[in-house]
């Protein structure tokens, strides 16, 4: 009886702890005690799973090959046919490559591997099968910060989302929590990309009626305040369905990364897109009213020619600099004909 | 009981490394073992409840530290309270018997991976749907089931060396 009664009230215990945790947890920020917590718990336990993994992850690689050995045949077959296609390709490519960098020069842009980066060593995955993250070997001692975007030579990796001294956390882009903008490469259609988990990842298209087919190559694409350069690949196209409703269409991407076995990945070290700036010497610039003709009355029929010349008369009243305030000026203005937004200097 | 406190957390250490270091390489329908839920089970089933929700809730903290997505107390909650749940049943299984303790895991894990699930679902991420929850739940079932031997011979082992004293034994 007493241990029953011990139990209940340790269980009782333990549910208010829990509770009073989650409640914490959620009404703290990102740099909460509890999340220095859970970064001191990650710092502690990277060094043990770096050796540990060291030792045993070549084993469970080998295991994992025994599994993959089964689908070889079937790979091999579909390789031969998809390297016939690619020769094909390949003919065309040195003219595509040539034309390439000359449209490189021309516009001069930086090509994304010029980006600083770090590369990383994969030390551990979540414990838990709810979450899709991994712990690389390097945090804030090697300039890595929150947001970053992580790449291996495949792709799109996933993100930064935790950052220690000397490990950091990525959400890995197939976590169901992930989100990034992504365009097709051969047509431009841009949509938002969501990880599914252990499903296919999942294209929202913009436009609903976008022209999207199966083996398309799915892109990363920047925006102003995103973290991720564009043009970073994601994927391919697997399934193409019709759209449920008329605003929204989605369409099934299969990863190029194979997340199951991440060993080394690049960080690269990019905060985003910076906000665009205003333009120069545009401070101090007033805006204007336009002269919008009345909507109720909308003047003499047969006097349209007049009504032009007043409001040309008030346009050039205007160009002068004077009478921008009188109430004949805004009679004019008024009945003049919708001519576009006036913007004048100080 | 201090060194069957430090054996046994030192069992968790071990058992999260493997868990975030091995068993990626060694999924099952995309999905590892949760073996911080196993050992919770397996010590709750041999040692009954109050071990169970002790263990439990030290190993959903451990969960808790270690991902990033679901708030901090969630595991200490779902684990603590499995413990005490297997521990319960314990005794409406004959003691010698030789499958209830491959039942208790199998169904230990199968509802604790659920409940996790659509508790993280609930408070931390939406998209975790209800899909990918049972999915996970089966397969999480299933990889510990195969893996509830060898949990419960390093348990009693580990039982018979540092037996537990004290009320709530046996």
């Amino acid at each position: 009886m007493f241990q029953r009664r011990r139990v209940r009230l340790l269980l009782a215990l333990l549910v208010a702890v829990a509770i009073a945790l989650v409640t914490v947890d959620f009404r703290s920020g990102d740099d909460s005690g509890l999340d220095r917590l859970r970064g001191v718990a990650t710092s502690v336990l990277r060094p043990i799973q770096d050796g540990v993994g060291v030792l045993i992850r070549p084993f469970g690689d080998a295991a994992g090959a025994v599994g993959d050995l089964f689908a070889v045949r079937s790979e091999n077959r579909e390789l031969r046919a998809r390297v016939e296609v690619l020769e094909e390709r390949r003919r065309v490519l040195d003219d595509l490559e040539r034309e390439n960098a000359e449209l490189r020069d021309l516009l001069a842009i930086a090509d994304r591997t010029e980006l600083p980066t770090v590369t990383a060593r994969v030390v551990a995955l979540a414990p838990s099968n709810f979450e899709w993250t991994i712990t690389i070997d390097v945090g804030a001692a090697d300039g890595v910060e929150r947001g970053m975007p992580v790449i291996d030579g495949d792709g799109l990796v996933g993100r930064i989302i935790q950052v220690t001294p000397n490990a950091s956390r990525v959400l890995l882009a197939i976590d169901p929590s992930f989100s990034a903008a992504a365009r097709t490469a051969l047509t431009g259609e841009v949509g938002m990309i969501d990880g599914r988990g252990g499903d296919p990842m999942a294209l929202r298209l913009l436009d609903p009626a976008a022209v999207v087919d199966v083996g398309d190559a799915i892109v990363t694409a920047s925006y102003q305040g995103g973290v991720f350069p564009a043009g970073i690949p994601i994927g391919t196209v697997s399934q193409v369905t019709e759209g449920t409703s008329p605003l929204a269409r989605e369409v099934q991407v299969n990863p190029y990364v194979d997340f199951t076995r991440l060993h080394h990945v690049v960080v690269v070290f990019t905060t985003g897109v910076d906000d665009i700036p205003p333009f120069e010497g545009t401070e101090g610039f007033e805006f204007r009213r336009p002269p919008v003709p009345p909507l109720l009355d909308p003047g003499p029929t047969d006097g349209d020619e007049e009504g032009e010349e007043e409001a040309d008369e008030a346009g050039d009243e205007q160009d002068d600099g004077s009478g921008s305030g009188s109430d004949e000026d805004d009679d004019a203005q008024a009945s003049a004909p919708l001519r576009g937004v006036v913007v004048t200097g100080p | 009981m201090i060194v069957r406190g430090i054996v046994v957390g030192l069992l968790l250490v071990a058992a999260v490394v493997l868990q975030t270091a091995l068993f990626p390489a060694l999924t099952l329908f995309g999905f590892r073992p949760d073996l911080l839920l196993l050992l919770t089970v397996v010590i709750a089933t041999r040692d009954g409840e109050l071990a169970g929700v002790r263990v439990g809730a030290v190993a959903g903290l451990m969960t808790d530290l270690l991902v990033a997505s679901s708030p901090v107390g969630l595991g200490v909650f779902v684990y603590g309270v499995a413990g005490a749940l297997v521990g319960w049943s314990r005794p409406y299984f004959a003691p010698t018997s030789l499958t209830a303790p491959l039942v208790l895991a199998a169904a230990g894990s199968v509802l604790g991976t659920a409940a996790y699930g659509v508790l993280a679902s609930l408070l931390a991420d939406e998209r975790v749907g209800a899909s990918l929850v049972l999915q996970g739940a089966i397969a999480v079932g299933l990889y510990n089931t195969l893996l509830a031997p060898a949990a419960g011979a390093l348990v009693r082992r580990i039982s018979e060396a540092f037996p537990l004293r004290g009320a709530g034994t046996e």
